[in-house]
């Protein structure tokens, strides 16, 4: 699935090194939002060991990589559906993935180990964890191992979506114990996370790169030809060092300094917040319009038409939609889709079926006789409608348009799920990086809190303006 | 256009079912060019759906209604067309309450395009002169009286200049003081010789201003003819039961 494909095939054969297979390729690089140090963002820019050996790899193989930061979940699933062309995210090999990905050689040797809050003496040793209970990454190796000794030293095991909320569930005593790959735990204890390791690391796992079974042969060879140039120039041991030796932690640490730290991440955030929000609303107005003039037309089908479109979208959740159209849709028609589009797609579907409801109601709130009134003096149904109906009917409407404007607005933030780098998912990559979810939180709702006051309060004085 | 030549409308076997309710039950009517017929009965007997089969705002069930020489049975007749011939006046007025007084009564002529928006602006100030409300151009309908109203929407009607007009119990939303000058429009189109068919349970106006009044119960006509001998001389037991309670 390289975006420029074409005589790629017919070239490999007379190849003789990988490198000229994949120069001048773009490839699309899955990865997850939160796995640092492998992953994370600083001041807005992904980094960690993950990012500068396959942009480095890439620079010595000569081809582009363009990274999409979805999540392990997600870029996974992305993966499968060859909605990207690898996967690079601190991803262990194991014989499960191995029947559904091709693995390049690993590239480093990772292994579990346990930490414990640093205010806490008692655990100090597996056999203190009787009768507790510890967090893991959801289908991390971290998870498979505590699994797998939980009923010799009879603790209960806890499954969580990322790093950072592990480490609150740790701090805040709602487990005793988390279990983590030792560079991620390496690196979040040196970034105070509040945290202490109390273990050895285990024997662990490998990681690698992956593609998709049986696609991409020339991408993998290029990755094993690029890591070995690495290993031999001794420019793979410096990136481990800036990670796992000197993790400095630099930056400001009072609430103002991680204001303007994050500042420009959540700005961009806003921007496509406000870009996806704008774009649906649009969207959801015309097909409102629409599908709501069917609901009142005379005609069974079209009213069939509109009753089962609002039907579906409003009868399941926004975020299956959003995964629907992101992860399923691509897998059902082999066409990749941008997240931009799949979350503009959801949401103006999803909102457009509230705004159907919301001019059929303002539509039918009008009184018949004014219809009658207007037919009855010779008017035409379109007239009528122009020029009775619908300017009391859009005066009626309008406080609900209003409000469906800020429900979308909001929802939104669902889209952080697929990988939309909106308001919501620029908080939590900096709280991945950081560990200060509390405060980022409060940061990120004030920008939403103000934002939408605002837009209300704007939208109310059009209102005024316009519908006296 | 197979209804008599002097008839200004003319009803056959009119029947109109609401699903399995059947409303009319076979009417036969003819109206004479510049015949005012008044049409009363009691609660529930047809009489606003009788007229609201005249211009068609119900669909007619079976029968034929010829109005103005268009067949309105006949589908292939222009509607909006016909119904600029036959003005409306409604129990609740229906003026748009989202226009000025003048705008209500200029919109039809000008969507119509019925000559230059002036034209349709001296045509409403004349009308409005013709129902005493000058003074009211620029009002709302919100700041009218109801008797004020009713008198805008019978202006509203006019401004299409119909042959017909139709009123569905024009007065009977009014407070009493108001109804008289609701009467008084009325009456001076009579007298200028308008088609009028009126539904009205104003008994003494039936008798004023009606040539012939039609009594009608459960979907049919039973009585008719000159007020003199509807209200003097009923030949109906169900036409004197009514006409004992309401006079
Ligand atoms: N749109 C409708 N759908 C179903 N039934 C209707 C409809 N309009 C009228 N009807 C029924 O038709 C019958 C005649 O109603 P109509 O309004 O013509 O009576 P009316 O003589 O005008 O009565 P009133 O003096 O109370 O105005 C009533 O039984 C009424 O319930
Ligand atoms: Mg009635």
């Amino acid at each position: 699935m390289a975006l420029a494909g074409g005589f790629v095939g017919v070239t490999a054969a007379a190849a003789s090194s990988p490198s000229t297979e994949v120069s001048g390729e773009t490839y699309i690089i899955g990865t997850d939002t939160t796995f640092a140090p492998f992953e994370y963002r600083e001041d807005g820019e992904l980094t960690g060991i993950d990012m500068d050996l396959v942009r480095d790899i890439a620079a010595s193989q000569g081809f582009t990589v363009e990274i999409q930061s979805l999540g392990f979940d997600a870029a996974l699933q992305a993966l499968q559906s060859n909605q990207v062309d690898g996967v690079i995210a601190g991803m262990s090999i194991t014989d499960e993935r191995e029947l559904i990905f091709d693995f390049s050689d690993p590239y480093f040797d990772s292994g579990v180990q346990m930490a414990v809050a640093e205010a806490n003496t008692e655990i100090t040793a597996y056999a203190d964890l009787a009768g507790e209970t510890v967090v893991a990454k959801r289908g991390s190796e971290g998870e498979t191992f505590a699994n797998s000794i939980k009923d010799e030293y009879g603790f209960t095991v806890k499954a969580l979506a990322d790093s950072a909320t592990m480490y609150d569930d740790v701090k805040a005593g709602n487990s005793v114990a988390v279990f983590d790959d030792y560079p991620v735990l390496a690196y979040g204890i040196n970034q105070n996370n509040g945290l202490k390791s109390v273990t050895e690391k285990e024997q662990g796992s490998s990681y690698g790169f992956a593609v998709n079974k049986g696609q991409n042969p020339e991408l993998l060879a290029a990755f094993n030809a690029g890591l070995a140039e690495l290993e031999a120039s001794g420019a793979y041991q410096d990136i481990l060092d800036t990670y796992l030796d000197a993790p400095a932690a630099s930056s400001d640490t009072s609430f103002f300094g991680l204001l303007s730290d994050s500042a420009p991440a959540l700005m961009k955030g806003l921007g496509l917040t406000l870009l996806a929000t704008a774009l649906s609303i649009l969207i959801a107005l015309v097909l409102g319009v629409l599908f709501g003039f069917f609901t009142v037309s005379e005609s069974r089908i079209l009213r069939g038409i509109a009753t089962t479109y609002v039907s579906i979208f409003r009868g399941t959740p926004l975020l299956v939609q959003a995964f629907f159209f992101y992860f399923g849709l691509p897998q059902l028609t082999g066409q990749p889709i941008d997240v931009l589009a799949a979350g503009v797609l959801t949401l103006s579907l999803n909102a457009g079926a509230y705004m159907t409801e919301i001019v059929r109601g303002g539509i039918q709130s009008v009184d018949a006789g004014q219809t009658e009134a207007g037919r009855s003096l010779g008017l035409g149904y379109v007239t009528t409608m122009r020029r009775v109906v619908l300017p009391q009917a859009v005066k009626i409407m309008t406080p609900s348009f209003i409000n469906q404007f800020v429900m979308t607005l909001k929802d939104t933030s669902l889209l952080a799920v697929i990988g939309f780098a909106e308001l919501t998912y620029q908080g939590q990559q900096i709280y991945a990086a950081n560990f200060r979810t509390g405060e980022t939180l409060l940061i990120v709702a004030a920008i939403y809190f103000i934002v939408i006051n605002l837009l209300t309060m704007l939208s109310n004085k059009l209102d005024k303006r316009f519908n006296k | 256009m197979s209804a008599s030549a002097s008839s200004k409308i003319s009803v056959r076997g009119l029947r109109k079912s609401f699903g399995s309710n059947e409303v009319l039950k076979g009417l036969d009517v003819e109206i004479a060019e510049g015949e005012v017929v008044c049409v009363i009965g009691p609660s529930g007997s047809g009489k606003s759906t009788f007229l609201r089969c005249l211009n068609k705002l119900d669909d007619i069930t079976a029968g034929t209604v010829v109005v103005d020489g268009f067949d309105l049975t006949d589908k292939t007749v222009n509607l909006n067309e016909v119904r600029q011939h036959i003005g409306m006046v409604f129990q609740h007025f229906n003026l748009f309450p989202h226009m000025s007084v003048l705008q209500n009564i200029m919109l039809a002529p000008v969507e119509l395009k019925r000559g230059s928006k002036a034209d349709a602006r001296a045509t409403a100030l004349t009308l409005l002169d013709r129902v005493g409300l000058s003074d009211k151009a620029d009002a709302r309908p919100a700041q009218l009286s109801g008797g004020q109203k009713q008198r805008v929407a019978i202006a509203r009607s006019l401004a299409v200049n119909p042959d017909i007009m139709l009123f569905d119990e024009a007065t009977s939303a009014l407070d009493p003081e108001m109804v008289g000058e609701v009467l008084q429009v009325i009456r001076d189109l009579a007298a200028e010789g308008m088609t009028m068919v009126v539904v009205t349970h104003e008994m003494g106006f039936a008798r004023e201003v009606a040539d012939r009044v039609i009594f009608m119960a459960d979907g049919l006509v039973v009585e008719e003819g000159t007020p003199a001998e509807l209200f003097g001389n009923p030949q109906h037991q169900r036409t004197q039961d009514f006409l004992s309670k309401v006079l």
